[in-house]
C-alpha cells in the first residue's frame, strides 16, 4: 500500500529534477559558449574536497586523474591528459569512444610516477585513492598544481558531483542525472509487483575468490537495484555491519532456492562472466529449482562510479527482469 | 630385516626409534587414521549431509541435489587431497635425503618458483584464467626448472647437493624476482595468482587428476626404487661407491622422481609448502635413519596433515572456509614445535 | 619460507649451508700505515685503491641518479637546484624528491653491506642472514597489519614491520628455549613460526582490498618509492651510529674470522662479541627493512663482491659498505629508469642476486676440484 505514494513522489521529484536539470543545461551551455575565451582560463573558483577547499581554475584544460577518478570524468565527457592504470578487465567494458579518451591520456602507473605527474603540466589534478596512500603524495602533488581529493567512502553520486564541480563539467552530469533519474522512476513502475514480492539475492565470484566458492553480495551494481529501484536483496540485520560479501563454498548452492530470484555476473552478451562460469558448471546450480524455472538473471555490470555505466547495467537489469515468468 | 636393524644410525640414539615390528604397528596406525580421515572429509562440510545420503550417493547414485554436493565436492578434493599428500611426502623425503638436509623441501630446487612463474606468465601475459589451464602450465615450469637446476648444479664429476641448492637458489631468485614484476605491474594477474599462491584442493574436478596419476605412479615406483641406494649414500659417497651404488644415476633417478611428485602436486594444487618439508622430518623421528621407511611413512603421514587441515579450514569458519595451504602450517607447525622441544636434538 | 615463491624473496636461503670457495692467502702485500699519536691505522693499499674507486663510483652513479628522470631538467638546472639556486617546481623535484631517494638507497645499501658482513663474519657462512629467526616473515606480518587493517602512515608501517619482526624473532627464540638454546632447534622453531606467519601473510593479501593488496606487496618487495627527507634522515641517522658502532667492532671480527680458538687466544671474548655483532647485524638489517621494506641480496652480495674486489682474505667493512651503496643505487636506478615500468628497487636486487649466484656457480664451483 505505501507504493501509490512512493510512486507518485518519485514522478514528482523526477519532473522536479527534469525542469531543473533542463534551466541548468541551458545556463550551462551558455556558460560554454563564453568559456572559450581566453581571458576565462585564468579565473579560479573553490570547491570543497575531502582535503578541504581547494581554489581550481574555472575551466581546467589539462586534467589528471588519479585512482578511481578517471572512469566517471571520462564518462562525462572529460579528457584527461593523464591517468592511472586501469585493469585490462575493467578497461574492455568501457564503451569505444571512452576507451579511446583513456588510452590517448599518458599513463601513469600504478603507483604514480609524481615526476610524469608534473611533466604533463596539469591545471588540475583530480585522486580518489585510499587516504593514507594520499598522505603520502599530498604535499608533492600540491606543488604541481591544484589537487582535489575524496577518500574511497565517497559514494558515486557525490564523487560524481564533486568531479564534475571541479572538472567544470556540470551540464554533462545534468543531463546523465536526469536520464538516470527518468529510468530508475520508469523501472519502479513496471516493476512495483516484483518489488513488492519477490524476494532476490545476488551473486557474484572475485578473481582471488578461493576456488570452490563463491558470494553473496550486496556491493557493486545491487546497491543500485536495491537502494534506489528498491528490489527486495538480504541486507545485513540492523546495527550489524554491512554484509558486503559472504563468502561461500559451493555446497551451499543448494540452499539458495529459498529465493525467488538468483541475479549473477553476466558479460555484455548475457552469458555468466569467466570468473563467474564455475559456479553455473556445477550440478547443483543445474538441478536448482530457482535455475530450472528461469529465475536465475545474469545481470550486467560495466561499473557502478558513473552515471553513464550505471545507466547501462540498468538497461541490462530491465532486459533481465523482463524475462522473469512472473513477468510473461 | 635384519639390515634394518644394522642400519640403525651411529649416535641417533633417540629413544622414539623403534623396532620393525613396531614400525610396522605404527604404520597400519597411520593408515587406519587416514582411512578415518578419508571417509570423516566425506561427512563433514559447511551444509550438514546426513550419512545415509552420502553412502546413496556413492553407491545408489540419483540426482538428488544433495548427493550432488558429495560426489561433486566433497569427494573430488577428498581423493585430491590424498594424492597431492601422498606426492608432497614423498617428494620431501626425496630431497631431504638428497641433499643430506634435515630441512630442505623441493622448493629448495627453485621448483615452487618455476611453477609460479609459468603460472604467472600464463595468467599475466597470456590470459589463461582457469585452474586446468593453470595446471599444464604449473608442470611444465616444475620441470623446466629442475633441468635448469640440474644443468646449472653439475660439473664434470656430477652433481653435488651443494651446487644443486645453490642452483636452485640461483634460479628460485631470477624467476621469483621476474613473477613479481610481472605481477606488481599487472592488477589482473596479481589478483588471479594471489588466490593460486594460497594453495587449495578444493574445484579440482577429477579429470584433472586423471592425466596425472600416470607421472605420479611412476614417480613413487622410483622413489622406492632409489630408496636403498640412498640408504647407502647417507653413509657417505665414498661408502656408497664401495656398495656397488651408482651415485650419478641415483642422483637422477631421485630427482626425476620429486619433480613428477612435487611438480604434479603444485600444479593441481598451488605451493603447499609445509607439508614437505614437515612430514618426512617428523617420519625420520620416529623410525630413524632407514629411508624406506622414512617414504612410506611420509606417503601416510602427509595426506593425513593434509586432508585433517581441509577439514578443519572447512569447519573453523563455517560456512565459509579457509583454503588448505594456509592451514597445514597452523596445524603442522605446533606439532613440529612441541616435537622438536621435547626430543634431544636430532640431525639426519 | 620453504621455497622462493612469488613474493618472499628471502625464503630457502636461511636452510642452506655453504662453505666460501677457498680463502686465498697473501703475504707480502703493499700496506700503507697511517701514524697520528697513538691511533695507528695499517690500510691495505689495494684495499685504498678499491674503496677510492668504489667511492667515486657511487658519486658518479648518484649524480646521475639526479639527473635522471620523467621530467626533464638540465644539469645546469640540478645544480643550481642543489646549491639553492631554485625554487618552485624544479627545487622539489631535484631536492625534495630525487634527493632523498638517491641518499635513501646509498645509506641503506651501505647499511645492509655492513649487515650482511657482520652475519658473514660471525656465521662463517657467506649465505648466513638475519631472516634465519623469522624477522624477515614477522616484519612483513606487522606491516601487512598496519597496511591492510590500521591503515596507518609511514611512521605507524615502519614501526609495524619493527615490532612485527622483533616480536617474531623473540618469540622464535623463546620457544627454542629449552635448558639453553640450540641451534637446531632454533632452526626448526624459526621455519615452524616463519611458516605460519607465512600463511597468515599470504591470507591477508588474498582478502584485501585490491589496490591495498597491491601496496602491501610493493611493500613486501623492498621499495623506495615516495621516501621523503624526513624519513631518509630518521632512518640515516639510526644507521649512522649503528655503522660507528660496527667499525668500532671491526678488528674482533676480523679475529673472530680466523677461527673462535685463534680469536680467543688473542684475547677476544668470542661467544659475546658474536652476540654483539649479531645484534649489531640485525639491527641495521631492521633499521633498512622498517623504512623501505626488506631488500633482499645486497647483505649477502656486498660483502662477497667486497672481498673479491679487494682480494682480502677475510670480510672487510668499508668495500662491503660502499659496494652495498653501489648495488642499491645502481638496482634503484635500473628499477626506475631502466626497467619498462617502474618497478620496487627488491625485485631488481633479487633477480642480480640469483644472476650472482650462478656466475658463481659457473665459474668458482666447476674450478673446484
Amino acid at each position: 500500500m505505501t507504493t501509490t505514494p512512493l510512486r507518485g513522489r518519485g514522478a514528482a521529484l523526477t519532473a522536479a529534477i527534469l525542469s531543473s536539470a533542463l534551466v541548468l543545461t541551458a545556463c550551462g551551455s551558455d556558460g560554454d559558449s563564453g568559456d572559450n575565451a581566453a581571458g576565462r582560463s585564468d579565473e579560479t573558483h573553490t570547491v570543497k574536497a575531502g582535503n578541504g577547499d581547494i581554489k581550481v581554475p574555472a575551466a581546467p584544460q589539462r586534467v589528471v586523474t588519479i585512482g578511481n577518478t578517471d572512469l566517471p570524468f571520462i564518462d562525462m565527457g572529460g579528457k584527461p591528459v593523464g591517468v592511472t592504470g586501469v585493469d585490462e578487465s575493467e578497461l574492455s567494458l568501457l564503451p569505444e569512444g571512452q576507451r579511446a579518451t583513456f588510452e590517448k591520456a599518458t599513463e601513469l602507473g600504478d603507483e604514480v610516477d609524481l615526476e610524469k605527474v608534473a611533466s604533463l603540466k596539469p591545471d588540475l589534478i583530480m585522486v580518489q585513492i585510499p587516504d593514507a596512500e594520499f598522505q603520502k603524495i599530498e604535499d608533492q602533488l600540491g606543488a604541481i598544481a591544484p589537487t582535489v581529493f575524496w577518500g574511497l567512502d565517497t559514494e558515486w553520486k557525490a564523487l560524481a558531483e564533486a568531479i564534475a564541480e571541479a572538472g567544470n563539467l556540470e551540464d554533462a552530469l545534468d543531463r546523465q542525472k536526469a536520464d538516470y533519474e527518468g529510468r530508475v522512476a520508469e523501472m519502479k513502475q513496471t516493476y512495483s509487483d516484483v518489488i513488492e514480492n519477490t524476494r532476490f539475492v545476488n551473486l557474484d565470484r572475485y578473481a582471488n575468490s578461493d576456488p570452490g566458492t563463491f558470494v553473496i553480495a550486496d556491493i557493486g551494481c545491487v546497491e543500485i537495484a536495491q537502494d534506489d529501484i528498491g528490489l527486495n536483496f538480504p541486507k545485513a540485520a540492523a546495527g550489524a555491519d554491512p554484509l558486503a560479501y559472504t563468502s561461500l563454498p559451493f555446497e551451499q548452492i543448494a540452499e539458495l532456492s529459498e529465493y525467488d530470484v538468483i541475479t549473477y555476473p553476466a558479460d555484455a552478451e548475457g552469458q555468466p562472466t569467466e570468473v563467474f562460469a564455475p559456479v553455473v558448471q556445477t550440478n547443483t546450480w543445474k538441478e536448482l529449482s530457482t535455475v530450472q524455472s528461469g529465475n536465475a538473471l545474469g545481470v550486467f555490470c560495466p561499473g557502478n562510479n558513473s552515471y553513464g555505466s550505471v545507466l547501462r547495467y540498468l538497461d541490462s537489469l530491465d532486459t533481465a527482469l523482463a524475462t522473469l515468468p512472473a513477468e510473461q | 630385516m635384519t639390515d634394518l636393524a644394522l642400519r640403525r644410525p651411529v649416535g641417533s640414539g633417540t629413544g622414539t626409534v623403534s623396532g620393525p615390528r613396531r614400525r610396522l604397528i605404527g604404520l597400519v596406525v597411520a593408515l587406519a587414521v587416514l582411512l578415518g580421515l578419508l571417509v570423516a572429509s566425506m561427512m563433514i562440510g559447511s551444509t550438514a549431509i546426513a550419512p545415509t545420503v552420502v553412502w546413496d550417493a556413492l553407491f545408489h547414485p540419483s540426482n538428488d541435489i544433495d548427493q550432488f554436493a558429495i560426489r561433486d565436492f566433497r569427494l573430488p578434493r577428498t581423493i585430491v587431497g590424498l594424492v597431492v599428500g601422498t606426492a608432497l611426502g614423498v617428494s620431501g623425503a626425496l630431497i631431504q635425503a638428497l641433499t643430506r638436509n634435515p630441512l630442505a623441501d623441493a622448493g629448495i630446487l627453485g621448483l615452487n618458483a618455476g611453477a609460479s612463474f609459468a603460472v604467472t606468465v600464463a595468467v599475466g601475459l597470456l590470459g589463461v584464467r582457469d585452474i586446468q589451464g593453470y595446471m599444464w602450465f604449473a608442470f611444465a615450469g616444475a620441470l623446466i626448472v629442475t633441468l635448469m637446476v640440474l644443468v646449472l648444479g653439475s660439473n664434470r664429476r656430477g652433481q653435488s647437493p651443494v651446487m644443486m641448492v645453490l642452483a636452485g637458489l640461483c634460479v628460485g631468485s631470477v624467476l621469483s624476482g621476474a613473477g613479481s614484476a610481472l605481477e606488481l605491474t599487472n592488477p589482473d594477474a596479481f589478483d588471479a595468482m594471489r588466490s593460486w599462491n594460497a594453495g587449495s584442493i578444493v574445484s579440482r574436478p577429477l579429470d584433472m587428476l586423471w592425466p596425472t596419476l600416470p607421472f605420479f605412479a611412476i614417480a613413487l615406483l622410483l622413489a622406492f626404487a632409489v630408496s636403498g641406494p640412498l640408504n647407502a649414500m647417507a653413509l657417505g659417497d665414498e661408502l656408497a661407491v664401495a656398495q656397488g651404488v651408482r651415485l650419478v644415476r641415483t642422483r637422477i633417478l631421485a630427482i626425476i622422481a620429486l619433480t613428477l611428485l612435487a611438480g604434479g602436486a603444485t600444479a593441481i594444487a598451488g605451493p603447499i609448502s609445509f607439508v614437505g618439508l614437515m612430514v618426512p622430518h617428523v617420519a625420520r623421528w620416529i623410525v630413524g635413519p632407514d629411508q624406506r621407511w622414512i617414504f612410506a611413512y611420509s606417503a601416510l603421514l602427509a595426506p593425513i596433515l593434509l586432508l585433517a587441515s581441509d577439514i578443519l579450514g572447512r569447519v573453523v569458519m563455517r560456512p565459509g572456509e579457509i583454503p588448505v595451504g594456509i592451514v597445514t602450517s597452523f596445524v603442522g607447525a605446533p606439532v613440529l614445535i612441541a616435537l622438536v622441544r621435547q626430543k634431544k636434538a636430532s640431525g639426519l | 619460507m620453504s621455497a622462493p615463491s612469488g613474493l618472499d624473496p628471502h625464503a630457502g636461503s636461511s636452510r642452506t649451508v655453504w662453505s666460501p670457495g677457498t680463502r686465498r692467502v697473501d703475504f707480502g702485500r703493499r700496506v700503507l700505515v697511517l701514524r697520528r699519536r697513538r691511533v695507528a691505522v695499517r690500510l691495505d693499499w689495494r684495499s685504498v685503491t678499491v674503496c677510492s674507486v668504489l667511492a667515486l663510483a657511487v658519486a658518479c652513479l648518484a649524480v646521475l641518479a639526479l639527473m635522471t628522470g620523467s621530467y626533464q631538467l638540465s644539469p645546469g638546472q640540478v645544480v643550481s637546484a642543489l646549491t639553492g639556486g631554485e625554487t618552485g617546481l624544479v627545487h622539489d623535484i631535484v631536492v625534495e624528491w630525487r634527493l632523498p631517494r638517491v641518499l635513501a638507497a646509498l645509506v641503506f645499501g651501505a647499511a645492509l653491506g655492513v649487515s650482511g658482513a657482520a652475519f658473514q663474519s660471525t656465521m662463517r657462512n657467506p649465505l648466513a642472514d638475519p631472516y634465519i629467526i623469522g624477522f624477515s616473515q614477522g616484519s612483513y606480518t606487522g606491516a601487512l597489519i598496519v597496511i591492510l587493517l590500521v591503515n596507518g602512515t609511514y611512521w605507524q608501517l615502519a614501526g609495524g614491520a619493527l615490532i612485527g619482526g622483533i616480536a617474531t624473532s623473540v618469540a622464535v627464540y623463546v620457544l627454542a628455549y629449552r635448558r639453553g638454546v640450540q641451534g637446531f632447534r632454533l632452526i626448526v622453531v624459526g621455519i615452524g613460526i616463519s611458516a605460519m606467519l607465512s600463511s597468515l601473510n599470504t591470507w591477508l593479501i588474498l582478502r584485501a582490498d585490491l589496490d591495498q593488496a597491491m601496496a602491501a606487496a610493493t611493500w613486501g618487495a623492498g621499495s623506495l618509492n615516495g621516501i621523503s627527507s624526513a624519513q631518509v634522515a630518521f632512518g640515516a641517522a639510526c644507521i649512522a651510529v649503528l655503522l660507528l658502532l660496527a667499525a668500532m667492532s671491526s678488528r674482533p671480527m676480523r679475529q673472530l674470522e680466523l677461527g673462535d680458538d685463534a680469536a680467543a687466544a688473542q684475547g677476544v671474548r668470542v661467544s659475546a662479541t658474536r652476540l654483539w655483532l649479531i645484534v649489531l647485524g640485525v639491527a641495521l638489517t631492521a633499521t633498512v627493512t622498517a623504512a623501505s621494506g626488506p631488500i633482499a641480496f645486497i647483505s649477502l652480495l656486498a660483502p662477497q663482491i667486497g672481498r673479491r674486489l679487494t682480494r682480502t682474505a677475510g670480510i672487510t667493512l668499508a668495500p662491503a659498505a660502499l659496494v652495498g651503496a653501489l648495488l642499491c643505487l645502481a638496482a634503484d636506478y635500473l628499477a626506475q629508469h631502466v626497467a619498462p615500468t617502474p618497478l620496487p628497487v627488491g625485485i631488481i636486487t633479487v633477480m642480480l642476486g640469483g644472476g650472482y649466484l650462478g656466475w658463481l656457480l659457473i665459474t668458482e664451483a666447476r674450478r673446484r676440484p
